[in-house]
């Protein structure tokens, strides 16, 4: 090498993830403002496979140096992650980064951890843009942590990324299509029960209901899982449904976080193991559907839900800042305990609650001649009925309460003037209220730590 | 005796101690909290944004001071209040990705014009709570480096969530705006060429002349340093000819290049346009193959013209923009100094001057509109977009409580609807690679945006058709059906059915009146600026908490309502197309059963639009402004009585409607007195359009809410009111004061079935006696009480018909009707609800006339309940068998019962003339004798 030449930038370190199926991601990146030399891309992960469909190693790092412009002038606070989402024409690609601070060789820096994806799967990325955002947030509280011990943050950071390469690689094949035909669902079916049991039917429609719509389908059968699952899709909206995944026919996925349905086959023993940490990291509370034996179990309600997750959440970055080495990063199937907190490992429940809307619903709904477009219109109409009282709801809480300045305190009022005195009914309509003013479940039943017990001595005592 | 060191070893750590001693504990920076902000309150998550709401802003990276915010949308320093706009301009400025090559490329003679695509960006600055959605792009200027000025469009929000779940649609609507400003840029740009190349050719034509003279003056003139100079002037000359006309080449093969963007949007009449318009310039200046042949004769042409115009006072008259190519320009040519002014000596241009005025003007205007139909809590916005697709879906019941559902509005099918910002038809857009809306699950039906026949004969003949059939009434105090005699309805019927009585043959006049323009297809593309000013009376909770319940009642729900008002607004246009829409639908149904609108497979089509035989001739809200409704409006369903007698369908066309102003004479044959409807002033008339033409829509409706709200309070008896309404009994609210009575009809229309598009079936205030026939057409009517004797012929006529109707007395307080015991409408007639806004009471009453309608399209459309299921049985089975189906599954009584049996009929009425195409017979006017019971407060 010449003298006059500068010096060549060092090699872009790069992991190849192998990905079943087509990976609509092109890359993610690792990229830090180095305060001498601007900025730098660290680590590049790549989908392995055919390189002609993916970016070179130069376009990767040009397009990930770009996501820390602007970056000089940031001001936030110490610890938050903030999230820009480029769409490039020019490049054809879009860019997700998220940028935090974080310490590298004793100095604080700015980074960016980027998936890049190309333009035209911006359609596709859109709906799971939040489970991703979301998902690489938490994995980047901890890789802050292993920063800031002056350890290597890329093992951390490889935790999600290859799984939400995964994640994607499996929606590309497996989403639920935004359009279901009533005709695979059990709603078409002649007459209720056909399928399964009617009380089964009633029991995980409502309690889906009861959980913001977040499901899992577990059995042995896939057809008969993925039939529950178009099923509980039905009640959702478009962009949910672009959010959940059938299951394979011959093996399963792994659980996803932030999935709102998704369906899980059983392996040959006849079980299928829950991740514990994953579903309680999921953002609302999930109902656990077994077809094969025909149970339905729930998640405590949202504002519980929600404590137990940030505790649990607190607790594990907790175990990650006590932990002496590098190599002892603690994996994801551990539980995270620690003085204060211990948590109940026993969180799917009984539904308890009976409800009116559904079970009038499914009453009623068979009733009409399948086949036809009869059953979806009345669906239709269901559904428009549980969106309009949820905004009621909503209205009924913001008028009350001077849109949350005060403490709302007139529960009984509420179910009474808006013909929610059942309890299953109230926690539907509330869920769906979640979904629209999240936060709404801890602001509506005070002490947010509640447990489900003690909410049902609060609500009893109106 | 306790002390504190010994509290505090009991004290035990929980949530409520933050404070941890232990060194090993987790500093707070790298945890999370317990506790996220929206669990303590919900709605203040946003609520340390330095600004109000959100905004637009436009911005600039400027050569000369850097980014700079240019304009805000709305132009309001209130709106962005301490917000630093300087700062974010700095923040959104500086992520561009648009660092392509411009200037003078590496092996080229000439500068070399860059065409990038637009970028998008979503960004934040979490510390100062502001997100924004940045739309990147670049526009021409020649005085610019590189020719080349760097612009962003920014939504900026509080609400990152609202920007990244609405992702789509801005980008769609920003692109659009970009296209517009971006083509008017050009069309500024190729005259500013143009504009150059004369100055630039008549620079060279004074230095040719002038060294022709030094060539004359002798060969010492000719190597004297002044003459070396002029002719390096002139060879800069010629070389920044050739370079100006390549940029205009360059300009011109702008449509040429490949979009790489497969998410802009570009209106190809504009783009087309703009061609021809670069081309002809080309052309122009293509002739002038030799520059240099700039003649001395044509010099001195223009230096006569140039004098000419300086004696004239006309100097400096350059309005290109107002030129046609074709004509001779006005233009005066300018020499070119051979220096030109430092860069920072130069002014730089505004935006404005950048581009084409009308095409600047519809840009802002886009803008405007993108940020008016942004407006809002997202929670809102989001709810109304689900509302309005699932009403798409149920269209066969939507007639009986929900508003008309346009189809040109902007969700339906997942896409923007195509907008030119400079009117140019739908048909010449091109939306390279339609993005799906994530909020909107529809795709768009090609077919809906066919401009469809504007008028269907077919349908017109069917409606008058249907209007000839109807049934006979007559007031027999039977206890079973009756049917109205013939008598006495030709004027009532002609008044309110003059339209309707109309021939196909004066429909298009009719309509013509109606529409004083031609059908315009750029119309429909244009922003409806009473929908826009609507959208600003509506959008979000946040403008609405105060001053509700004195009138403002600006709530959220009417972010609902929103779409609505855009299709009311927009009803003249979409009328045509929704028109053809049910008709293509109306093709897809298959003939019924009519026993019981059910018979085979496919019998209802999927979003089957069975309001076809209501649409024909509905004119807009601004005709209908000094009449009563009823004497121009069709009946959305057949109920219009026109006299059967009656030879010619134009025969109600005689009386003289529309010709007294806000009072129509009319002359009742069966009483014979003169008798004047609505003579009303302007207060009630801006509460409501009832009684006034006017669409209703869903503001209307919410705004009557606070009226139902107010009436459920003070009437105890309220429910019966309700009950008597909702069951088909005509309520007469009777009353002296005309505001009041008509705030009572607008609020209690709420509980009409199928009002009607404008109100049809609702009489706000009439001053003359009601006959028979008036029942079955009016299902509310506001009477006035006069001492005169028109007045008793009034209560005659009250007394008469008392056993079909029930009657309100707004003055005294009182409701005679039959009493009601059922336990359906408790909920939404319960005067002691806690319910405080009108509002609230609205989106509470519409869940449950969502439900009922649910409830009435089950009982419709059950096979079982309404054949036979053997030969043997007898209809009085089947009719068992429905009561039965009321009573058992639906655990209705009697009273309730009935409010089915209402909506059921309504709907199996509307449904089998939607699939027939033609009138079915008009439901006979019935009632069950009940005696009535006068309520007091």
């Amino acid at each position: 090498m010449s003298s006059g030449c500068p010096p060549q930038s060092p090699a872009v370190a790069k992991s190849e993830v192998a990905v079943e199926g087509e990976s609509p991601l092109l890359a993610a990146t690792f990229a830090y403002w180095d305060n001498i030399l601007g900025p730098r891309v660290r680590h590049i992960w790549a989908p392995k496979g055919d390189q002609s469909m993916f970016l070179s190693d130069g376009e990767v790092t040009f397009l990930a140096n770009h996501t820390l412009n602007g970056e000089i002038l940031r001001s936030a606070e110490c610890g938050a992650v903030d999230v820009k989402f480029f769409v490039l024409a020019e490049k054809g690609v879009i860019i997700v980064s998220l940028i935090f601070d974080g310490e590298l060789k004793g100095d604080k820096n700015t980074c960016a951890l980027s998936i890049i994806l190309p333009q035209t799967e911006l359609a596709f990325y859109l709906p799971l843009h939040t489970i991703c955002v979301e998902r690489l947030k938490h994995v980047i509280r901890k890789g802050r942590i292993w920063m800031q011990k002056g350890y290597n943050i890329i093992s951390v950071l490889s935790l999600e990324i290859v799984p939400i390469m995964e994640l994607l690689a499996s929606m590309k094949t497996h989403s639920v299509p935004e359009d279901i035909d009533i005709r695979d669902t059990v709603l078409n079916d002649d007459d209720i029960g056909d399928s399964c049991h009617e009380d089964f039917l009633h029991k995980a429609i409502s309690s889906h209901l009861q959980t913001c719509g977040c499901s899992i389908v577990v059995g042995s059968n896939s057809e008969k899982v993925n039939k529950i699952v178009r099923t509980l899709c039905l009640f959702l909206t478009s962009v949910e449904r672009k959010c959940s995944r059938l299951c394979k026919v011959d093996s399963s996925f792994k659980y996803d976080t932030g999935l709102f349905v998704q369906g899980l086959l059983k392996d040959s023993t006849g079980s299928f193991v829950l991740p514990f940490r994953q579903v309680l990291y999921s953002p609302y509370p999930t109902t656990h559907i077994d077809v094969d034996i025909n149970t339905v179990k729930q998640m405590p309600p949202c504002h519980e839900h929600t404590y137990n997750q940030r505790r649990y959440m607190r607790s594990e970055l907790s175990t990650l800042w006590k932990t002496d080495s590098e190599e002892d990063i603690p994996p994801d199937t551990v539980i995270h305990t620690d003085e204060t907190f211990t948590p109940d490992l026993n969180i799917f429940q009984d539904v308890t609650h009976n409800d009116t809307l559904v079970k009038s619903f499914i009453d009623e709904v068979f009733m009409l001649k399948p086949g036809l477009s009869l059953r979806s219109t009345y669906l239709s109409q269901f559904l428009l009925l549980l969106h309009r009282k949820a905004l009621t709801l909503l209205k009924y809480i913001e008028d009350e309460t001077q849109k949350g300045q005060k403490p709302f305190r007139s529960l009984r009022n509420l179910k009474t003037d808006l013909d929610l005195t059942v309890e299953g009914d109230l926690n539907i309509i509330m869920a769906f209220a979640e979904k629209l003013r999240a936060g709404l479940h801890s602001f509506v039943f005070g002490k947010p730590f509640y447990t489900s017990m003690q909410e049902r001595d609060v609500l009893m005592s109106f | 005796m306790i002390g504190s060191p010994d509290v505090v070893a009991f004290t035990k750590e929980d949530e409520y101690s933050q404070t941890n001693p232990d060194a090993w504990a987790l500093p707070e920076e790298f945890s999370i909290p317990l506790h996220p902000l929206a669990n303590t309150n919900p709605w203040a998550k946003t609520s340390y944004a330095k600004f109000t709401k959100d905004f637009i802003l436009i911005s600039e990276f400027s050569e000369q001071v850097g980014p700079q915010p240019l304009l805000t949308i709305p132009d309001d320093p209130k709106v962005c209040g301490t917000f630093d706009l300087n700062y974010f301009s700095l923040r959104i400025m500086s992520v561009d990705y648009q660092a392509s090559f411009v200037g003078h490329p590496p092996g080229s003679g000439y500068p070399r014009l860059s065409f990038v695509e637009d970028s998008r960006v979503v960004l934040g600055d979490s510390k100062e709570g502001a997100f924004a959605y940045v739309h990147h792009l670049t526009l021409y200027d020649l005085e610019a480096r590189g020719f080349v000025r760097p612009f962003c469009m920014a939504y900026v929000s509080a609400d990152e969530r609202k920007i990244m779940l609405q992702f789509q649609e801005l980008s769609l609507r920003f692109s659009q705006a970009s296209e517009c400003l971006k083509a008017g840029n050009r069309r500024a740009f190729a005259k500013e060429l143009q504009r150059k190349l004369r100055d630039l050719e008549y620079t060279h034509s004074v230095l040719e002349r002038e060294e022709g003279l030094q060539k004359e003056a002798g060969p010492q003139c000719m190597y004297s340093p002044h003459a070396v100079e002029k002719a390096n002037e002139l060879a800069n000359v010629e070389k920044s000819i050739y370079e100006h006309r390549d940029l205009l080449r360059q300009i011109n093969s702008y449509h040429c290049h490949p979009r790489r963007d497969p998410h802009a949007v570009t209106c190809q009449k504009c783009m087309t346009e703009c061609l021809s318009e670069c081309e002809k310039l080309l052309d122009k200046y293509a002739k002038l193959a030799n520059p240099f042949s700039y003649t001395v004769q044509m010099g001195k042409v223009e230096e006569q013209e140039r004098q000419i115009n300086v004696e004239g006072g006309q100097e400096g008259v350059e309005d290109m923009e107002d030129e046609g190519i074709g004509r001779r320009p006005s233009y005066t040519p300018q020499l070119i100094k051979a220096k030109s002014a430092k860069c920072f000596d130069k002014r730089l241009k505004t935006l404005r001057e950048l581009c084409d005025e009308s095409f600047y003007e519809a840009t802002v205007e886009l803008l405007k509109e993108t940020e008016r139909s942004f407006r809002g809590d997202l929670c809102y916005l989001y709810t109304r977009r689900l509302d309005k697709t699932l009403r798409r879906r149920q269209r066969v019941t939507n007639f009986l409580f929900e508003e008309e559902l346009g189809v040109d509005d902007e969700d339906e099918g997942g896409i923007l609807r195509p907008f030119c910002a400079v009117n140019h038809a739908a048909d010449s857009y091109t939306l390279l690679d339609p993005p799906a809306i994530v909020l909107r699950p529809e795709p768009l039906e090609l077919d809906s945006l066919q401009p469809p026949d504007p008028l269907d004969p077919a349908s017109e003949t069917s409606h008058i058709q249907s209007e000839l059939e109807q049934g006979h009434l007559e007031s027999s105090p039977s206890d079973h059906t009756l049917e109205t005699q013939e008598s006495s309805e030709e004027t009532k019927g002609s008044f309110s059915s003059d339209k309707s009585g109309m021939g196909p043959a004066e429909k298009p006049q009719s309509l013509a009146s109606v529409r004083p323009e031609p059908p315009d297809p750029d119309c429909d593309l244009t922003p409806d600026p009473d929908h826009n000013a609507d959208l600003e009376r509506e959008s979000s909770s946040e403008e609405t908490t105060a001053g509700e319940d004195e009138g403002g009642d600006q709530t959220p729900v009417s972010l609902l309502e929103v779409v609505s008002e855009l299709e009311a607004s927009r009803d003249d246009d979409c009328e045509r197309i929704s028109d053809g829409v049910c008709e293509m639908e109306s093709d897809l149904l298959v003939p019924l059963d009519t026993a019981c609108c059910m018979s085979q497979e496919g019998f209802l089509y999927e979003v089957s639009a069975p309001e076809a035989g209501s649409h024909p001739g509905q004119p807009s809200e601004s005709l209908v402004v000094n009449q009563e409704p009823q004497a121009f409006l069709p009946l959305q369903d057949d109920y219009a009585v026109g006299s059967p007698c009656s030879e010619s369908p134009v025969a109600g066309l005689e009386l003289p409607m529309g010709l007294f102003g806000d009072g129509v004479s009319r002359t009742s044959v069966e009483d014979g007195s003169d008798c004047t409807m609505s003579a009303s002033t302007g207060s009630e008339r801006a509460a409501s359009p009832l009684g006034y033409g006017g669409l209703v829509t869903l503001r209307h409706r919410k705004k009557a809410g606070q009226g139902a709200l107010r009436f459920v309070r003070q009437y105890p008896f309220a429910i019966q009111a309700l009950w008597c309404l909702l069951s088909g009994r005509t309520l007469v609210v009777l009353g002296s004061d005309e505001g009041r009575v008509r705030r009572l009809v607008a609020a209690l229309a709420l509980f009409v079935p199928s009002p009607g598009k404008c109100g049809e079936r609702v009489q706000p205030w009439l001053s003359c006696p009601f006959t028979l026939t008036d029942l079955q057409r009016w299902k509310l009517i506001g009477l006035q009480r006069v001492a005169s004797p028109v007045g008793s012929s009034m209560l005659y006529s009250l007394s008469r018909y008392s056993r079909y109707i029930s009657i309100l007395d707004a003055d005294q307080k009182t409701l005679r009707c039959p009493p009601y015991r059922g336990k359906l409408l408790a909920n939404i007639a319960d005067h002691r609800t806690y319910i405080r806004r009108g509002s609230t009471y609205f989106l509470n009453l519409q869940s449950t006339l969502c439900r009922l309608a649910a409830r009435a399209f089950l009982f419709t459309f059950t096979h079982h309940l309404h054949l036979p299921v053997s030969s043997t049985e007898g209809p009085e089975v089947v009719e068992g068998r429905r009561r039965c189906f009321l009573q058992e599954q639906l655990g209705l009584d009697e009273e309730d019962s009935q409010i089915l049996l209402y909506l059921s009929q309504l709907i199996t009425q509307q449904y089998l003339q939607a699939a027939t195409g033609s009138s079915a017979a008009a439901p006979c006017f019935s009632f069950t004798y009940t005696t009535s019971v006068l309520y007091k407060i």
